[in-house]
């Protein structure tokens, strides 16, 4: 696949230098997610790349700020600016999605953050520049809403090329099919969102986030505030609402992965309150800190934290056969904006 | 005190009478200050906005040059013509000098530096995400510096009052190049000084009175679209 050629581009201030994004290696129609702590120089590299700052002349970009402004006028005056002909029936269309139509006659003065930002994140997505760039595009919007608008944002993305910066994990690995992980003004490393989020070598992320499992799958079937996402086979409970058959990611914390031998799994199987329980084999053993990450081959590999303490009681060595337990509240389906 | 009783009676019968001669020095004031400022806005506006936009190499000195130019001394700025305007000078050849056009075109220099360096910092004063909003639009530049214009709306109506007010109370610049010939280039303060000098301390005050009443018809219409333009929340 064709690289987007960024050019040569730098940018320093206050002391940070921001590196050339040309590092990231982004793909055509590639979704690539910026994903860092505050502070990181995400935005800046974003603003590098749209053009606002630097040497990029950003015309094929359709760019949202992290603070999108609105103009005196009504909402649909700030929808539709700088739009032209389908690009406004596109606008027009997204608003509705968005839950933003009815506004359009409002003041935009008096709209609220939530929706100034869905109002913003309509017109650009309108756009029919190649490529999207998107500055924590979800940053005002309610955790009820959240499915919904990254749905919006994926389809209206369809082919295009997008970059999206958010500090926020589960956004970061519903849109990313790459997340390229910056701290300190530096893209620290460039891979899929189950690499990144559960990379042993990967302290920046361990210290970030702890360290992340994450699953592609699709919802078998709802129960109360849980469903059944089968990834790959595996079945797994995560908090989440989506409807059968939604293609979803799962992500849960190695360290709410609680590690039993086989012979006291199956003592305790139906009497914790865990909803999920695996069997498998240790893949590896490693150390990450002043913690043993065990990483679990159960169809597709499970990270869990123990500690020495844990590892030497139990006594566990690769390729030993254990059963591993997680609550269903710890994991989280998040929907997948790439359907 | 019956002194200042005398002079404002003269003063308010000499402006009820509303004579030929202060309906002629009225009507040349209104079209002198309002051509002149209509001419100063025109250019001066949209070349604040665009020194406000844009980025580059110089700005701070062009910025100073024009704050400097708000600053200059009407009665330089009419010298200033009056040696462009000159028989052997370079516009000489317009034989402009001692007509209204050359007093429009004085005053017109006063009028520009203030509309452009007040609409100048209105737009400066945009925040950094109206800013950055106004880079990310896919539109044209000039269509840019208009969204932009109509966001600090507010602050060009202070420009236009700014510059009308400029010109309508100076009186350096339109002495030098008009003259103040009686029925020709007389307006309001050249008229004043005309009659302090003659010790006609009435119809000075008259005209003084005539002079503040059309700066605040002016600058009430110009609060009124200023406030219209406020944000209704």
């Amino acid at each position: 696949m064709r690289a987007v050629d960024f050019g040569e581009l730098a940018w320093e201030s206050d002391g940070m230098q921001i590196v050339a994004p040309t590092d990231l290696g982004i793909r055509s129609g590639e979704r690539m997610v910026i994903f860092g702590p505050n502070g990181a120089g995400k935005s800046t590299l974003l603003r590098l790349i749209a053009g606002v700052i630097g040497e990029r002349s950003g015309e094929d970009v359709a760019y949202l700020p992290q603070r999108p402004f609105m103009f005196r006028g009504s909402g649909r005056r700030n929808l539709l600016m700088g739009l032209a002909g389908e690009e406004s029936n596109r606008a027009e269309v997204l608003a509705k999605r968005l839950g933003v139509s009815n506004l359009l006659g409002t003041p935009a003065a008096r709209l609220s953050g939530g929706e100034r930002q869905r109002l913003a994140l309509a017109r650009t997505l309108a756009s029919g520049r190649s490529l999207v760039a998107l500055d924590e595009p979800l940053a005002a919007i309610g955790a009820k809403d959240r499915d919904n608008v990254i749905a919006v944002a994926g389809d209206a993305i369809g082919e295009r090329t997008a970059v999206v910066v958010t500090h926020d994990r589960d956004i970061a690995v519903a849109f990313a099919d790459r997340v390229a992980l910056m701290v300190d003004g530096a893209v620290r490393s460039v891979g899929p969102p189950q690499e990144i989020f559960l990379d042993p070598a990967n302290q920046d992320v361990a210290h970030l986030l702890g360290h992340q499992n994450v699953m592609v799958g699709t919802v078998v079937k709802q129960d109360g505030p849980l469903v059944q996402v089968s990834c790959s086979g595996l079945m797994v409970w995560a908090l989440g609402e989506q409807a059968a058959g939604s293609e979803v990611r799962v992500t849960f914390g190695a360290d709410a992965v609680t590690l039993h031998t086989v012979s006291s799994a199956t003592a305790t199987e139906g009497q914790d309150s865990a909803r999920n329980h695996w069997l498998g084999s240790v893949r590896s053993l490693g150390d990450v800190g002043r913690l043993i990450e065990v990483v679990v081959d159960v169809g597709q590999p499970v990270a869990a934290l123990i500690t020495e303490g844990s590892m030497a009681g139990m006594g566990i060595t690769v390729d030993d056969k254990v059963a591993l337990s997680v609550k269903a509240t710890a994991a989280r389906a998040v929907t997948s904006a790439k359907q | 005190m019956e002194f200042l009783g005398e002079v404002l009676g003269d003063a308010f019968r000499y402006v009820f009478e509303f004579g030929p001669e202060l309906r002629t020095i009225l009507a040349l004031t209104l079209i002198v200050a309002g051509l002149a400022t209509a001419i100063g806005v025109l250019v001066g506006v949209p070349f604040g906005v665009w020194l406000g936009l844009s980025r580059f190499r110089g700005r701070g000195l062009v910025l100073a040059l024009v704050n400097t130019g708000m600053g200059i001394p009407p009665v330089l700025a009419g010298l200033l013509l009056l040696i462009l305007l000159w028989n052997d000078g370079v516009l000489g050849s317009w034989d402009a000098l001692f007509t209204p056009g050359a007093m429009i075109g004085a005053q017109a220099l006063l009028a520009f530096p203030i509309a452009a360096g007040v609409t100048a910092g209105a737009v400066r004063n945009l925040s950094g995400d109206a800013v950055e909003q106004l880079a990310a639009l896919n539109v044209s530049a000039s269509r840019r510096s208009w969204i932009a214009a109509r966001e600090v709306w507010p602050g060009i109506a202070a420009a236009v009052a700014a510059a009308f007010g400029r010109v309508i109370a100076e009186v350096g610049a339109v002495l030098v190049v008009g003259g103040n010939i009686e029925g020709e280039t007389r307006v309001l303060t050249t008229a004043i000084v005309q009659e302090a000098r003659q010790s006609n301390l009435g119809a000075a005050l008259g005209l003084g009175l005539v002079l503040l009443a059309v700066a605040l018809i002016v600058n009430l219409a110009l609060t009124w679209a200023q406030l219209r333009g406020e944000p209704a929340a």
